[in-house]
């Protein structure tokens, strides 16, 4: 147990060294005339961090030509300042980014950052979310009548709503595209978009609008038919309402963003 | 698990997946970085479904940590029980390393002292991580570039301790024996000697850097003369094992992966007989004839 005791405080000393904290772990190390112990593990050190920032790299390529090489490395900076990886998986390693990019100064001074961030981190959990069964039109039409008011929606893991102050999607669209972004605008009210990924593996986006927001997000909640046709009224008579439902429902399964029908 | 021998593979990387898919290039078969899987949908498991369809794969992973003093990931160990059963690899393998201690992860594979303590403690590991997984798996050897004050033997006893307290099998890197013994100032052909035979299931091959005095291992550049000497030489110890090459940086093409799979192919069938290659060497010796 002594010997398991020393081995935990060794790993412990070697990775508060890795993290660039105070570390106990320099005299447990051989030096050689060819390299001293610090330089030994200066090569892990710097290795942790090589390897995060090309995690986060490969993450958020659109926000790193945004910002340039310099801001871009300061981001990853803070972000492995502040969030060690606690994940077995590269992949999941930057998905606190948008937060970071909303919580710390100066990055939060740039609201567009965080938007671009989330949109990116959105495309990359789109991209492997679970695959699902898809709802058909056919399904749809084989609903019996009674079954409309009580209706639930159940959506693909991959459908996400993204609200945004900026025009960060035509900024997004642009840097995608090697082209100038264009000048930052911020929009008159929240402007909703959907991302989702179709089922020949490719993730689509477009804007929603408000009535289609106010629609796709109780439907998101669990909300049944009932209750979006209600929410509907604020925006259409109460004989356009159900038609208008109904041609949202249409839409969602044509864009192939349903997985089930419940009822 | 006696010595099946699969012949030459290559690991399979995101850069070659519609090349593999469009082309099924003749390689024997794949190996795969687990962790890039354990995703819930997507590309990436269409990909490797389709690719599996096609391939013999083994799963090689980066993150079990077997060496850590935290306990073993058991949700970690879920996701790659369930991958086995998706892939059914023809066999597992990760580091004999620790990774993360804590609950932090390097992301690195970092070594650990040579001595009782870290054997039992390993060895314990991988049987519960065996029983768990219902299989023996392979571990590797590392590159490394520090010793610990504390270590008691060489590198060598450890692994070979390891494995026998273990049962498990060995995956040598020749490269990474190549790098340590530079780094640490050893001969590799006395690494080589040291290994039980039996117990060797797999090779890889891989390219280094050069970082002042120290080799680090890159895995960005191709395979250099010196490692495939010494690939040759443990070809003449171990016999026909399972070969493949990593590559994880600077990837090229995939014809120019294929060719330095082509050397290896060569040196394996100038080095051993046709009875010790088995199918896979015969055809390649009728196709140099």
């Amino acid at each position: 147990m002594a010997g398991l005791n020393q081995l935990r405080q060794l790993q412990q000393d070697f990775m508060h060294y890795v993290l660039g904290e105070s570390s106990e772990i320099v005299p447990q190390i051989e030096s050689t005339p060819a390299l001293s112990a610090t330089g030994r593990l200066d090569l892990y050190a710097t290795a942790y961090k090589l390897r995060l920032k090309e995690a986060i790299s490969t993450d958020y390529e659109v926000l790193h030509t945004y910002l340039g090489d310099e801001q871009f490395d300061s981001v990853m900076e803070a972000y492995i300042r502040l969030y060690p990886s606690h994940i077995t998986n590269l992949r999941y390693y930057s998905i606190e980014m948008t937060t970071l990019l909303k919580t710390q100064a100066p990055f939060n001074q740039h609201p567009v950052l965080a938007e671009l961030a989330t949109i990116e981190s959105s495309f990359a959990n789109s991209f492997d979310a679970k695959d699902q069964s898809i709802i058909t039109l056919t399904e749809l039409a084989t609903l019996a009548a009674e079954a409309w008011a009580t209706l639930q929606l159940s959506f693909q893991q991959s459908v996400q709503v993204l609200p945004m102050a900026f025009n960060s999607f035509a900024i997004w669209r642009a840097v995608s595209n090697d082209e100038p972004p264009p000048a930052l605008e911020t929009a008159s009210e929240i402007a909703h978009w959907v991302l989702w990924r179709r089922a020949d593996l490719i993730s689509h986006y477009r804007p929603l609008d408000a009535a289609e927001h106010v629609a796709l997000n109780l439907a998101l909640q669990g909300e049944n038919f009932a209750v979006i046709c209600e929410a509907l009224l604020d925006f259409f008579s109460e004989e356009e309402t159900p038609m208008k439902a109904v041609s949202y429902l249409q839409s969602w399964i044509n864009e192939e963003m349903l997985s089930g029908l419940d009822y | 698990m006696s010595r099946p021998f699969l012949g030459f593979g290559l690991g399979l990387r995101t850069e070659h997946y519609q090349h593999v898919i469009e082309h099924r290039p003749q390689v024997d078969w794949f190996e795969i970085i687990s962790e890039n899987y354990m995703v819930s949908g997507g590309k990436p498991l269409a990909n490797l479904d389709k690719i599996r369809a096609d391939y013999p794969m083994v799963m090689h992973g980066v993150s079990m940590s077997i060496g850590s003093t935290d306990p073993l990931n058991q949700v970690y160990l879920k996701k790659l029980k369930h991958l086995i059963e998706r892939v059914e690899p023809k066999w597992v393998s990760d580091h004999l390393c620790w990774t993360s201690v804590e609950q932090v992860n390097s992301h690195d594979l970092l070594p650990l002292p040579y001595n009782d303590a870290a054997i039992n403690h390993i060895a314990d590991r991988i049987s519960q991580v065996q029983d768990f997984l219902g299989r023996p798996i392979l571990i590797e050897n590392l590159s490394s570039y520090v010793t610990y004050k504390e270590s008691e033997m060489t590198e060598w006893e450890f692994v070979n301790e390891v494995v026998k307290r273990s049962g498990c099998y060995l995956l040598l890197d020749i490269n990474n024996i190549f790098v340590s013994a530079h780094n640490h100032h050893f001969k590799p052909e006395t690494y080589i000697d040291a290994m039980p035979s039996e117990q060797v299931m797999q090779f890889h091959l891989a390219g280094h850097s050069y970082n002042g005095e120290m080799i680090i291992d890159t895995h960005d550049h191709d395979v250099c003369d010196p490692v495939w000497a010494l690939y040759e030489y443990a070809l003449k110890r171990f016999g026909a094992v399972s070969t493949m090459i990593e590559r994880d940086d600077n990837i090229p093409e995939f014809a120019e992966l294929r060719a330095e799979l082509t050397q290896a192919e060569e040196i394996a069938a100038k080095t051993l007989s046709a009875q010790q290659l088995g199918i896979s060497g015969r055809a390649l010796l009728r196709g140099a004839a």
